[in-house]
């Protein structure tokens, strides 16, 4: 990944201010961010996991409920329900090709909560699952850690239409500062709660006291350190102001993955790269395992790491096996990491 | 820094001083480009497990991240019981809950020294008790070596809360090296600061390598990882320490020498173990219980000088109350009520020292 100069001056600013630690960069972060992802309220976080945490806790979960979460999610999203007391259950696909959950057929009265993936930065319908839970009772979370920049179907900000939206800022991801995360939803409680559970539920900030806003403070919940500090959020802030930029870098580069996949592979979403995408990654799906396997090898050979769908939850997900067994995922953020020029793992995959 | 908004005090408890230096080394980072977890922060973790003089050092997002993953290393879950001190961070008691086991809180030594009481400790020993916390209070030894040999003589593991104790010793050794785990601190106000950041020291192979693999998601939902920028910038401030430490040490001499003088005011701490603490804070206690709010109200209002209070009682919060009440902890709770903190930082002047010292005595005669 190259960062601008901009990026850089914007983050050795916040550096060399002194002020490391949740101050008026995050707050400027926030306003940014929500302005940008058409919601009431953004919260920068330490990372997506602990946005997705944290928006499980907020949501009510707890010992005894259960999610609903997709059979691809990966251990962010997988994990998060179970760190709160609760229970994941794993949704299968609809298709291997159309590689999105079939969460209401997963629903059960127990459901307290559904978390929505936008798997490689393909929106899911979020909007309609959002719905849907309405009339149930049920939360929607988007986990859209791999989902900076993308819209769903109805022109929204992908993360913007559930009850609670996660996204990642890690190394690799579109955006990407290092370790951050970032919380959004529409809701004022909802809001109020992930804010004071991220900094361990304190009734105010250093920055407050810093500033004779405050004297001392009670701790009125268990919460967390779960901050983001200053220098990322300047940089954050800084790559926020380029997404749109980055999207359409990205777009290009997945357009040459998929061109680039040989006659008996099929890239999923078959007929076009979805027109909301901001992806993450491709997946590339081969007619069978040993296939996959010799996809893998290429692009190992390119010096980018070959994955396929996470295996984060149990349960009878027959068609999310064969999506496993036959899919390779090829990482736009790690080709920039490695310093590759998506062409050139795109011959070695037509090569493959 | 410059303090200088018109909402800030003149004088901050902390100020943190960003050398041209530390500037190059993050700069470098987002040059090269690659932020995630790499070479930087082994580069730090092997310097910091040098200067610490221990096997391990894992570099993490926070100190209560490191809390976390020692509690669960030294083997803490849920029915377990790991006593813990009142007087500290809530932090050192929420990392045990997270691990669903229960803290059971312990009274501190006294006036002259903060730290947990090892002979309180004893008597809440039971069956279900996993673990020891020791918070290093201000970066002065608590009793490590008696709660040790609790833990010895029990079967328990010690876990150090060395948050505010970078490079500081009981004897020749380290503080954060004497228990199971040490956990460190490196947010914006400590000795040793990069933002948000911590790191668990430890000589244990098997809690090393548990922290290595848990602070990443994959291995159980958790990101405790620190980033390559906030590394290179510890690295960096590594190299100066112990000269922060000095001049650290050297300011608390001088505030101990005028706080003498004052009349209703306890200083904790004898002056020999000044030179081995690591000297986040300069805490003094008040005699007179009730004066803490008005003292700490006109210093800020009066002479636009920064204070804070540390701790409140953690068993006295809200969150604490409610899930365990009627706990009574009669010297955690003087102290809570009496406990001043005096601005603090490597660079402070004489003169804002002494402006401190004036406005202190000030305080106290109204």
């Amino acid at each position: 990944m190259r960062l601008e100069e901009a990026e850089i001056e914007a983050a050795l600013a916040a550096v060399s201010s002194g002020w490391l630690t949740m101050g008026p960069r995050i707050q400027a972060l926030e306003a940014a961010a929500a302005e940008r992802l058409g919601v009431r309220h953004a919260l920068a976080v330490s990372s997506g996991t602990a946005a997705l945490h944290l928006a499980c806790v907020a949501a009510g979960l707890g010992e005894g409920s259960i999610a609903v979460v997709s059979s691809l999610a990966g251990p962010e999203a997988a994990f998060a329900p179970r760190s709160s007391g609760a229970e994941a259950v794993a949704a299968d696909l609809e298709a291997v090709l159309e590689p999105v959950a079939d969460l209401l057929g997963a629903v059960t009265p127990a459901t307290r909560v559904v978390i929505v993936s936008h798997p490689t930065g393909v929106a899911a319908d979020a909007a309609g699952l959002r719905r849907a839970c309405d009339t149930q009772g049920i939360v929607l979370i988007e986990d859209a850690t791999d989902a900076l920049g993308a819209t769903l179907p109805d022109g929204r900000a992908a993360g913007s239409a559930g009850h609670l939206g996660c996204f990642s800022l890690a190394d690799g991801r579109l955006g990407g500062v290092g370790e951050g995360g970032i919380v959004v939803t529409g809701d004022d409680a909802l809001a109020a709660r992930v804010k004071s559970l991220r900094s361990h539920a304190m009734t105010s900030v250093t920055w407050d006291r810093h500033r004779g806003h405050a004297d001392s403070y009670d701790i009125v919940d268990i919460g967390f350190n779960f901050r983001m500090d200053e220098p990322r959020a300047a940089l954050a802030m800084a790559r926020l102001e380029r997404v749109g930029a980055l999207v359409e870098a990205r777009r290009a580069a997945a357009q040459t993955i998929r061109a680039a996949a040989p006659a008996d592979v099929t890239p999923a979403w078959p007929d076009a790269l979805p027109a909301g995408a901001a992806p993450q990654a491709v997946a590339l799906v081969a007619p069978d395992e040993a296939r996959r396997d010799a996809l893998a090898r290429a692009l190992t050979a390119c010096g980018v790491a070959a994955r396929s769908w996470p295996r984060m939850l149990h349960g009878s997900t027959p068609v999310a096996a064969e999506a496993r067994a036959r899919t390779v995922l090829v990482d736009l953020g790690a080709i920039e990491a490695a310093g590759l020029d998506a062409r050139t793992v795109a011959h070695a995959l037509r090569a493959a | 820094m410059t303090v200088a908004s018109g909402t800030s005090p003149s004088l901050p408890l902390f100020d943190l001083r960003v050398l041209p230096e530390d500037i190059a080394a993050v700069a470098a980072v987002y040059r090269d480009g690659r932020l995630g977890m790499g070479e930087r922060v082994e580069a730090f973790e092997a310097a910091f497990a040098q200067q610490l003089g221990c096997r391990h050092a894992v570099a993490l997002s926070s100190c209560t991240g490191a809390l976390h993953l020692a509690y669960l290393a030294a083997g803490v879950g849920p029915g377990d019981e790991v006593i813990v001190p009142s007087m500290t961070f809530a932090a050192t008691a929420n990392a045990v809950i997270y691990c669903g086991a229960t803290p059971v809180f312990a009274d501190a030594i006294g006036t002259h020294d903060l730290s947990i009481d090892p002979d309180h400790v004893e008597t809440l020993i039971g069956p279900r008790t996993k673990a020891i916390a020791a918070v290093h209070f201000g970066g002065y030894a608590a009793p490590v070596e008696r709660l040790a040999a609790l833990c010895e003589r029990h079967g328990l593991e010690l876990i150090e809360d060395a948050a505010h104790a970078p490079s500081a010793r009981l004897g020749d050794r380290k503080l954060g090296t004497f228990g199971f785990a040490g956990a460190f601190s490196f947010f914006s106000n400590k000795v040793l600061p990069c933002g948000e950041g911590g790191l668990l020291a430890t000589d244990d192979d098997g809690a090393a390598a548990y922290a290595r693999e848990y602070r990443s998601p994959a291995a159980g939902g958790l990101n405790y990882r620190m980033d390559e920028p906030r590394a290179a910038l510890l690295l960096s401030r590594l190299r100066r320490l112990e000269d922060d430490i000095a001049q650290r040490r050297a300011l608390v001499r001088r505030y101990r020498r005028g706080l003498a003088l004052l009349d209703g005011v306890i200083v904790p701490y004898r002056d020999e173990d000044v030179e081995l603490s690591s000297c986040y804070v300069m805490p003094i206690l008040l005699e007179d219980e009730g004066r803490q709010s008005p003292v700490r109200r006109a210093m800020r209002e009066r002479h636009a000088i920064q204070t804070s209070l540390l701790y409140p009682a953690v068993h006295e919060f809200t969150a604490y109350r409610e899930r365990f009440p009627g706990i009574s902890l009669p010297r955690t709770e003087r102290l809570a009520r009496t406990e001043v903190t005096l601005p603090l930082f490597p660079h402070m002047t004489e003169t804002e020292q002494d402006r401190v010292l004036a406005a202190l005595e000030d305080a106290l005669a109204s």
